[in-house]
């Protein structure tokens, strides 16, 4: 038991040590960040004026009005932007060769990479979320109202003359956003984990993180899923695929605790689901790879 | 004085075969080099036609949900996503160099064409081409095939159309690309530019503000690779094709200008370097 614990302990701090390595890395070439921001800005802007055209005249679309659709773009852009891109560096790795130096270290690989990758994407994910907020504030005047949330927890009463309770609900609110956030690059890492474990066995394994791109960007990137016709919703909630943009944009768009929590607890189900199938595609690709020399 | 008169005008035609000829050969090696990874080019070339699919799906949803967005209904933005996927992909198959060049200036790599007796800027330019974009030129013709109504003259219009518009891709693109001569890294500007030209270019015009227009009309001009050309094509306007040319070859003049006195600027790096 003991062992187990300081084994467990060694792995937690190798994991927030490869993590910290790659945030100081990351944070050494400010540079990088500008091509970034700027086309998430441009998305943002190009498609604030499709929101404004699509609801012309006070309209809604499936319920979302306009605010509510930039704020929506928002957040669920950030996962592309900022959670998205691990899928490219771990499959570089795989067939550069780098994998052999890498998988012969005393550490958890799948572990080790997911904090590494994870450490990486942090600088970026809060750049541009704090971009989004400033662009979404200045096309909506401000934050997404909190009525919904208002709503349940005030018997029916706004509390916007509240401002303790209105606080508490903001906190709340961006607390829980930022949660997701996470879970869903969590989400994102262990299923392109798994895409890119496929170098194994096909040395052009692209197309299958385009096919993953491009159905995650139209379940629930560019559109809420309730856009979607009836039945491509009806299957769609039972992928992961809205759990990793969508998740995080409802809460912010429509907050209600109760649905918040929902919607990370399938987060989460998903996270364990990924974590299984990266780990059993790493140990069945490992079998292949035969380390030579010294 | 006569003798010299039929002369020059030979030469000129006679440069002019020679220069179509290396075009000719320079897209022949290219193509060549793309077949040689036969996988790598029909992973991209699908993968490029599976991108622009997946915003198609973006638009059918939104269309049916709300109706027309920006004056357009969903045939228009097919059109539009096909037409210009087209013409980025012709651009970035003869001129893949196009949004290198700035690199290559930087790099000191520009020796190599200096020797060569062909024409710096064409050489530099068509030497190269993008596997990925033959995804996209097919794109456009996949969507015209899907289109309702569209019989022989809707395709010879395309090409007419798609030609110019292409041209205004290389000729924005490698502007921008030269800016290097006068600010030395200038690939944040470049990109810049390339990303919100053909961003610009994928969305309807109405959307837009209408002081907006006058930047896609100029700077940006996503009016003459997009919009002018849907306007053409749905009205099957012939006789505008002529003037679109004409503001092709202009913004290639512009942009070829640019080059060239930013060329007057180039200081060799003493690089080594090899063209096989």
């Amino acid at each position: 038991m003991s062992r187990r614990l300081t084994r467990w302990r060694a792995d937690w701090r190798t994991g927030l040590t490869a993590a910290s390595t790659a945030i100081r890395e990351k944070l050494a070439f400010r540079a990088n960040f500008a091509g970034t921001m700027l086309t998430y800005g441009l998305f943002i802007m190009v498609f604030s004026r499709i929101w404004a055209n699509a609801t012309a005249g006070g309209t809604t679309v499936a319920g979302y009005r306009y605010d509510m659709l930039v704020w929506y773009f928002i957040i669920a852009e950030v996962p592309s932007f900022a959670l998205g891109r691990f899928f490219w560096s771990l499959s570089r790795d795989m067939k550069s060769g780098q994998v052999a130096y890498l998988v012969s270290r005393p550490y958890d690989f799948v572990g080790y990479q997911f904090w590494e990758r994870l450490g990486s994407a942090l600088p970026d994910l809060f750049i541009i979320l704090g971009e989004g907020l400033l662009i979404g504030c200045l096309l909506t005047g401000g934050l997404p109202p909190l009525a919904e949330w208002a709503g349940a927890y005030s018997g029916g009463q706004p509390l916007a003359g509240s401002g303790l309770a209105w606080l508490a609900g903001q906190g709340l609110r961006a607390l829980l956003v930022v949660m997701s956030l996470l879970l869903s690059g969590s989400l994102n890492f262990y299923l392109q984990f798994s895409l890119a474990m496929t170098a194994f066995w096909l040395e052009e394994n692209d197309a299958f993180y385009w096919i993953f791109q491009k159905i995650a960007l139209v379940v629930g990137t560019l559109i809420p899923i309730e856009l979607l016709p009836d039945a491509a919703r009806a299957v769609a909630v039972w992928t992961p695929f809205p759990y990793i943009a969508y998740a995080p944009a409802r809460i912010m768009v429509a907050f209600q605790l109760p649905e918040a929590l929902r919607l990370m607890a399938v987060q989460l189900a998903w996270i364990a689901i990924g974590l299984v199938l990266a780990r059993l595609v790493f140990a069945a690709s490992s079998r292949k790879l035969s380390i030579n020399g010294g | 004085m006569n003798e010299l008169n039929t002369i020059q005008p030979a030469r000129r035609t006679g440069r002019l075969g020679a220069y179509l000829r290396f075009m000719g050969m320079a897209f022949a090696v290219n193509v060549k080099a793309v077949l040689e990874y036969r996988l790598n080019f029909l992973l991209q070339f699908f993968g490029m036609m599976l991108n622009n699919a997946a915003f198609a799906a973006f638009w059918a949803v939104l269309i049916a949900r709300t109706g027309a967005v920006g004056g357009y209904g969903f045939n228009d933005v097919m059109f539009v996503w096909g037409f210009v996927s087209s013409a980025f992909g012709l651009a970035h198959i003869v001129f893949g160099n196009i949004r290198g060049l700035s690199r290559i200036v930087l790099e000191g790599s520009l020796d190599v064409y200096l020797l060569q007796p062909k024409d710096v800027w064409l050489n530099l330019l068509a030497s190269r081409t993008i596997v990925s974009a033959w995804g996209d030129l097919a794109y456009g013709f996949i969507i015209l095939a899907l289109l309702p109504g569209h019989g022989p003259l809707h395709w010879l219009l395309f090409v007419a159309l798609m030609v110019p518009a292409a041209l205004i891709f290389v000729a924005v693109f490698a502007g921008a690309e030269s800016l290097c001569f006068f600010m030395g890294n200038s690939s944040g500007i470049s990109s810049a530019v390339s990303e919100f030209l053909l961003t610009f270019s994928l969305y309807p015009e109405g959307v837009h503000g209408a002081w907006f227009r006058w930047v896609l009309y100029t700077i940006l001009p996503s009016g003459f690779v997009a919009f002018v050309p849907l306007r053409i094509f749905k009205a099957l306007d012939w006789p505008l094709v002529p003037l679109l040319w004409g503001i092709a070859i202009g913004y290639l003049a512009l942009s070829y200008c640019l080059f060239r006195v930013g060329l007057k600027r180039y200081e060799s790096g003493n690089r080594m370097d090899a063209r096989v």
